[in-house]
């Protein structure tokens, strides 16, 4: 059977890919040896996967490697302390009531919800926070950390500053669960933490953060740990603040009652 | 029962199988994201989340197949709208840099002119005619012309008939080639009627079925 060009041309990558089996190959050759507009189209494709494959190789940033697998490392916090716990005799007593505990808890004998809907959020925030990723922008007043944020995430996040203690470094923009957030950076000057990381999420569907409910100062927060973090969340509008760090408990809760917002 | 040497031998075994890929998974993520930051989010995503599933991951199949297709899934579903935003800021920053154009003319322009053509392009107007492709057109022809993987396994990781690979793969190198030609004539490389001729227009959908079906018939 006779090709003709317009029916030949949407199976020329194939051919040039080299898809083709023998019969197909015969059948697009027949063709070609007589169709000099058809050579023509398979050389501008051959040279352009040539052009492309020349291009757009690249090589991996040898930190990428390295964070790849401290992040695979991380990605089972269970491992690495598990066996601490386990070499230590005095804390296997404890991994015993640990599992007791797990057993009660799983029989339902707790009646807040542990596994609650949105928890994903903050435990990407908690990844987002101990990658210590590089700053979209740096600024030490909040002022011009909220201000460049303006545009760039779809809902209206303020800036806290704290009355005392960390300073604003910078921003990180990032993309939680569809939803765009921003992990704004402070330094702790004092303790080996040295960082705080407070996410911001906009979260539309008025359910409640993870942890257990905390009041303080009248304001309503919740507070849960996750993969060795503090985190105490709370609700202002329909926007959710996350405060990620690794103080103890009672300093990340006098952490949050120094908030600020202006 | 818990088996932390299982766990452990785990992801040695993840790590050897699949580092080994970064590189090409990082090359089109940088062409997915457009820019190195996202591009490094995502494929770290990406190995996290292979990781995660990595029970699920037939041993002694194709490891490079099977990480593409998480990694285009992780870009689809968490990252598409963000770069979308990003780009908008960056469109313009970008337009200055097309000025280092060489011209070269050679007996060779004679001899194969499509060849000399796409040898004087500047890596950065492949990539930005790349990057010019909507994400349907891009993701095959990242997958095929940078990754070189068979239209079977493009299929396989974009969960798509190969009739579909082949028809987009001829619309997206049509595009490409479009885009390629406005940037040669552009800096004046090629000259405007040249370039309509090297890059004329048919938009037919590919049936590979039929054309296997006639072909051996």
């Amino acid at each position: 059977m006779i090709l003709h060009c317009r029916e030949i041309e949407s199976f020329l990558p194939a051919y040039v890919d080299g898809e083709f089996d023998g019969v197909e190959r015969a059948e697009v050759e027949s063709h070609l040896v007589d169709c000099t507009a058809c050579q023509h189209a398979v050389r501008i494709q051959a040279a352009m996967k040539e052009a492309v494959r020349r291009a757009a190789p690249a090589v991996a940033p040898i930190e990428l490697r390295r964070s790849v697998r401290l992040a695979l490392r991380e990605e089972e916090p269970p491992v690495s302390r598990w066996d601490g716990v386990l070499r230590n005799p005095r804390s296997v007593g404890l991994l015993a009531a640990a599992v007791g505990a797990a057993v009660w808890f799983l029989a339902g004998g707790m009646s807040h919800r542990i596994f609650p809907r949105q928890s994903g959020f903050v435990d990407d925030g908690i990844t987002l926070h101990r990658r210590g990723l590089p700053l979209d922008y740096a600024a030490s007043d909040v002022g011009s950390v909220q201000q460049w944020l303006q545009g760039r995430l779809d809902f209206a996040a303020r800036v806290p500053r704290f009355r005392q203690g960390p300073a604003v470094q910078g921003v990180r923009l990032s993309e939680l669960h569809s939803r765009s957030a921003a992990a704004v950076s402070y330094s702790v000057p004092q303790g080996a933490g040295g960082r705080v990381t407070l996410l911001i999420v906009d979260d539309p569907d008025e359910a409640d953060p993870p942890g257990s409910v905390r009041r303080l100062e009248g304001r309503q927060v919740w507070l849960s740990r996750s993969r060795g973090y503090n985190v105490v969340s709370w609700r202002t509008n329909e926007i959710v603040y996350s405060l990620i760090s690794d103080l103890d408990e009672s300093d990340v809760l006098q952490l949050v009652q120094a908030v600020e917002f202006r | 029962m818990l088996d932390f040497k299982h766990t452990d031998r785990t992801r040695r075994e993840f790590e050897a199988l699949a580092l080994e890929h970064l590189d090409p998974l990082y090359s089109a993520a940088l062409r997915l994201t457009k820019n190195e930051r996202d591009a490094e989010d995502l494929v770290q995503d990406a190995f996290l989340r292979a990781f995660r599933f990595f029970d699920k991951f037939e041993r002694g199949t194709n490891m490079k197949a099977w990480l593409f297709k998480i990694l285009t899934n992780t870009f689809i579903n968490r990252y598409r709208r963000r770069v979308k935003e990003r780009t908008v800021v960056e469109g313009a920053a970008r337009e200055q840099s097309s000025e280092k154009f060489i011209v070269r003319e050679t007996a060779e322009s004679a001899v194969n002119p499509e060849q000399y053509f796409f040898d004087k392009l500047l890596s950065d107007d492949v990539l930005r005619s790349i990057d010019g492709l909507p994400i349907d057109f891009r993701l095959v022809v990242i997958l095929a012309d940078l990754q070189e993987f068979s239209y079977k396994e493009i299929a396989e990781i974009l969960d798509c008939p190969v009739g579909t690979v082949m028809s987009r793969l001829y619309r997206g190198r049509k595009l490409l080639q479009k885009n390629l030609m406005s940037y040669a004539v552009e800096q004046g490389v090629l000259q405007a009627p040249r370039a309509m001729e090297l890059g004329s227009e048919a938009e037919e959908e590919a049936d590979v079925l039929e054309f296997k079906r006639r072909a051996g018939g």
